[in-house]
């Protein structure tokens, strides 16, 4: 595919000025580790249906940290003319977007793979079995919100708030992913099967889908100048 | 298009003003509610369980048909926008937007009203109200948007995605929400459980609340031609 190659170009960028800062990473999954312990002092975590506040606490931590990591992302492309150079090279526009998505998709993954196992410890859980479900619903998941969330933070950057008003666009319509992530990662804690949140995963494979094809359509009109 | 590729096109290159026959819609709107207002409160019949309560129920259902009308043509119009870059999108779109939001506000204050009534608490996450309740958040993050993009075209053009994505977005918050709470919403009309004569005062309610969409409609899209031009004069 013919996006494909800008794309893994422009994300390579992405991530090799990661390598050299560490910027992201650091203050990323630190925030994401702050919210886990600020959530851990505000919500009851022992007793019974503390999977559930559990659940929802590392989701909480997931959305928050990506929402930060995406705007930093674009707002790095706002300084010095940088998207004005992107959009000069002859990569089409959809690879501007899917290069952005995949380097967003890298940074929240790293970091939520370092909270997950801290969280679990933290919060005395035991997911077992749910495991498998656990990993696959933080992939799509985080797949939904850094496909929405992308096409949210390139225009959030061109407004008058910067990347302030990036969680005000993006949390109303991502509520569906934050109820089908935090149910299947509920029944994950529970140490239940894959098959046992399957709606909750098809829910939200179909929320990427839908809104992968809408912002492959949408985003190319963000860019004009 | 390559020529105003850069900016929003008007229909014809001196944009005058029209203003819109307000009075013959203003007219209508009122006779259409001077007709549902006694049928609502003396026509319908009187619902067994839940008393003179359930008739909040004709501003209820049609605030919520508005609503959804509203965000409807806010989609439509999104699209034509990004489409043709045409002004009219980007106003017709807003104005929507901006009414869509009051009778979306109507029936999430209505909502509790009726349900305090019948149910004896103001507020219930029951995936209906919490859809709607969504919804609200959404156009109302539409509308904060409008406010911190200056550049017309720019405003038009991230609105309309915001537009697009947010009633698309719809029908899934619908299944999450439903599921969320383990129940499946079936609407009173699909059941078919709706006596004849409430239908039909149901049915003038929504034709009232079209007109006054419609009414509203053609204010907010007058008014903010006129703002445009005054601001476009102050400017030089």
């Amino acid at each position: 595919m013919s996006w494909m190659g800008p794309a893994t170009l422009i994300a390579r960028k992405d991530l090799r000025i990661e390598m050299r800062t560490k910027d992201v990473v650091t203050s990323v999954g630190l925030f994401a580790l702050l919210v886990v312990v600020a959530t851990s002092f505000s919500f009851p975590t022992s007793g019974e249906g503390r999977q559930g506040v559990a659940a929802g606490m590392l989701w909480m931590a997931f959305l928050f940290s990506c929402l930060l990591g995406l705007g930093r992302s674009f707002a790095l492309e706002k300084e010095e003319g940088n998207m004005e150079g992107l959009m000069s090279s002859p990569a089409p526009r959809e690879s501007i977007y899917l290069g952005k998505m995949l380097s967003n998709l890298i940074f929240t993954g790293l970091v939520e793979m370092a909270i997950v196992p801290i969280f679990l410890i933290l919060l005395q859980l035991h997911p077992g079995k749910g495991i498998t479900l656990l990993v696959l619903t933080a992939i799509l998941g985080t797949l939904c919100i850094v496909t929405i969330g992308s096409l949210f933070a390139a225009m959030a950057v061109n407004t008058r708030t910067r990347e302030a008003i990036l969680p005000v666009l993006v949390i109303p319509v991502a509520v569906p992913v934050v109820i089908a992530s935090v149910k299947a990662t509920e029944a994950a804690f529970l140490g239940r099967s894959v098959a046992s949140a399957q709606g909750w995963l098809i829910l939200l494979t179909a929320y990427f889908l839908v809104f992968l094809l809408v912002s492959f359509a949408t985003f190319p009109f963000l860019l004009e100048e | 298009m390559a020529v105003d590729a850069d900016r929003l096109t008007d229909e014809d290159e001196s944009p005058a003003i029209r203003k819109p026959n307000l009075k013959l819609w203003a007219g209508l709107t009122t006779l259409a509610f001077l007709t549902h207002i006694p049928l609502a409160l003396f026509y319908a019949p009187e619902d067994v369980a839940q008393g003179a309560a359930q008739r909040i129920f004709y501003i209820h259902v049609p605030s919520a048909w508005i609503g959804f009308l509203a965000f409807g043509v806010v989609f439509v119009c999104s699209i034509a926008l990004l489409a043709t870059s045409k002004r009219k999108w980007d106003d017709i779109a807003a104005a929507s937007a901006e009414v869509g939001v009051i009778f979306t506000l109507a029936v999430v204050l209505t909502g509790p009203i009726w349900a305090k009534a019948s149910w004896g608490i103001w507020w219930t996450w029951d995936p209906k109200l919490t859809a709607v309740f969504i919804l609200l958040c959404i156009y109302l993050s539409y509308l904060a948007l409008r406010q911190y993009v200056a550049e017309p075209l720019r405003r038009a053009r991230f609105c309309a995605v915001l537009g697009i994505v947010g009633f698309l977005d719809i029908p899934i918050i619908v299944m999450a929400v439903s599921w969320w709470r383990g129940e499946h919403p079936s609407s009173v009309l699909v059941k078919g459980g709706m006596p004849h004569k409430d239908l039909l005062v149901l049915m003038m309610g929504n034709l009232t609340f079209t007109l006054l969409y419609i009414t509203l409609l053609k204010t907010r899209i007058y008014v903010n031609a006129l703002k445009r031009v005054k601001q476009e004069e102050i400017a030089g």
